[in-house]
């Protein structure tokens, strides 16, 4: 599965407790429409530390980096590669 | 899975025992009784290098991991019959820990010489008048000016705040965002113009912890006060929380390990009916109770330090370490004063002063009511 589904999945079966209409899209806003909140971010941390092993800390834990599954799987890759 | 401490942890723990013992305990009833906090001790602790032991050496700190510095912390709740201090020392840890997971370069190196010192005290300020479970429903505001922040709101109840000289101030910088990406972090001096620092507020225990109001009132900030970036505070906060939920609960697993072992002394000693109280069966049991539960808060305790060493998410596990420890902690204080009988009541006995120690336990970082529905949602109910 590519980062940005893998995202997705995770995201949308084990973060959201309810069922979504449409499936969510690359863009779609995840800290506005309040789907991640401070404490989801950290959830959602562990999943992709330990499934890309990696870290991201400090300067990266901001919340434009968790706006939208794109900029999400944008930071996996940045890290991924540094 | 190795779950035995070092040489050289069994020897700090050691010496953190001795100097507890020798150096904090003297005069605490008192201190407790004027409600006290000791300028004095706390140096003498920072000259035992309790502020700076998880810090980089190149700030000034001592460079230990994580987990000695819980084993520490849980030595030093054992022997230090001063919870309020300990609280007060913890808290400057806990700022010590926001400052090097978050701030720059150039603030590390400002800031943490003098906090690991403990040559500046440091209050952590989220909590409000209207807003304290429910924390990023804060008021208190920062807003961008041409120079820095002005900073305008009240914070309340605040470990450390009517002696701190620095504060860690939760502030909202973008009131459209709000919770998460609308929070903010700064450091403020005490001498800052337009803030002030209220009386300590009367306690029902920990009350050689000084606890009190901030008000922010015009406070002009420059740019550099804020720590990590502009609407970072949330996650800072929710990262600090975790440390905080280590730290904490080191100390009070600490104070429920020696409530044990005073309280088994005390039933075997104590005679009733023509035996000791503790061949008593609901004597013992409360005994057994005790001893399960700080042997389970220790394995729920450092497997959250370890996993925080590791800087790995320990969000579910550190909530239920703290959970666990205090809960149990408040009913093993409980259970002390009853098996002391009416003496556990008195004010000369110790019991009592535990007892009102540990109910904040339940209360700050996060009520239990708060760890529960943090615990049910990491659980993915
Ligand atoms: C000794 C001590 C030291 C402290 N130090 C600091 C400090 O250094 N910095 C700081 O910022 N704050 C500090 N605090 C404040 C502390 O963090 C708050 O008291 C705590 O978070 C609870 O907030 P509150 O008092 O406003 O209670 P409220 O939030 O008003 O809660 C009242 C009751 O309602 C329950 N409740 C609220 N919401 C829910 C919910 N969603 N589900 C179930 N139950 C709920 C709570 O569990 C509680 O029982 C300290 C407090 C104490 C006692």
């Amino acid at each position: 599965m590519d980062t940005k589904n893998a995202i997705r999945d995770f995201i949308t079966h084990e973060m959201l407790r309810h069922a979504l209409e449409t499936p969510l899209g690359d863009d779609d806003q995840l800290v506005e429409s309040g789907i991640i909140d401070s404490l989801g971010v950290m959830t959602l941390l562990s999943f992709l530390e330990e499934r890309y092993a990696l870290q991201i800390s400090g300067d990266d834990l901001i919340p434009d980096n968790f706006s939208s599954i794109s900029s999400i799987a944008s930071l996996v890759e940045m890290r991924r590669t540094s | 899975m190795n779950f035995t401490f070092t040489p050289d942890q069994v020897a700090m723990r050691k010496t953190i025992v001795d100097f507890a013992r020798q150096e904090l305990n003297p005069g605490a009833a008192e201190r407790d009784r004027q409600s006290l906090f000791s300028r004095q001790l706390w140096d003498k602790c920072a000259a035992m290098h309790l502020l700076a032991l998880p810090f980089p050496e190149q700030y000034g700190g001592d460079g230990f991991d994580f987990v000695t510095t819980v084993a520490v912390y849980h030595a030093l709740g054992y022997a230090c019959k001063d919870a309020g201090l300990l609280h007060a020392l913890t808290a400057q840890l806990i700022c010590g820990l926001q400052i090097v997971l978050f701030a720059s370069d150039e603030q590390k190196a400002a800031l943490l010489p003098d906090l690991a010192a403990g040559r500046l005290i440091y209050a952590q300020a989220m909590t409000e008048p209207g807003s304290g479970s429910d924390a990023f429903a804060m008021h208190t505001s920062a807003q961008k000016t041409e120079s820095g922040y002005l900073l305008n709101g009240a914070k309340t109840m605040i470990s450390n705040a009517p002696v701190a000289d620095r504060v860690l101030l939760f502030a909202v910088s973008d009131s459209e965002k709000k919770a998460f990406g609308g929070i903010s972090c700064f450091i403020v001096a005490r001498d800052a113009a337009g803030f002030s620092a209220g009386k300590a507020m009367d306690k029902l225990g920990l009350r050689t912890l000084t606890n009190g109001e901030l008000v922010f009132s015009d406070c002009q900030v420059p740019a550099s006060a804020l720590i990590g970036r502009a609407g970072q505070g949330a996650m800072l906060f929710t990262e600090a929380m975790e440390w905080e939920r280590t730290l904490i609960p080191a100390c009070l697993l600490g104070e429920q390990e020696r409530i044990l072992e005073e309280s088994v002394r005390y039933a075997r000693e104590r005679r009733a009916f023509g035996q000791s109280i503790g061949e008593f069966q609901a004597v013992a049991h409360k005994l057994a109770r005790m001893k399960m539960n700080a042997e389970l808060g220790a394995l729920a305790l450092y497997s959250a330090a370890a996993l925080k060493d590791q800087h790995k998410r320990a969000a579910l596990e550190t909530s239920t370490a703290k959970l666990f420890i205090s809960e149990s902690l408040k009913q093993a204080a409980l259970d002390a004063v009853q098996l002391r009988g009416g003496y556990g009541y008195m004010t000369e006995y110790e019991a009592e002063r535990e007892l009102r120690d540990s109910i904040a336990s339940t209360l700050y970082s996060g009520t239990s009511e708060m760890q529960l529905n943090l615990i049910a949602r990491l659980t993915g109910v």
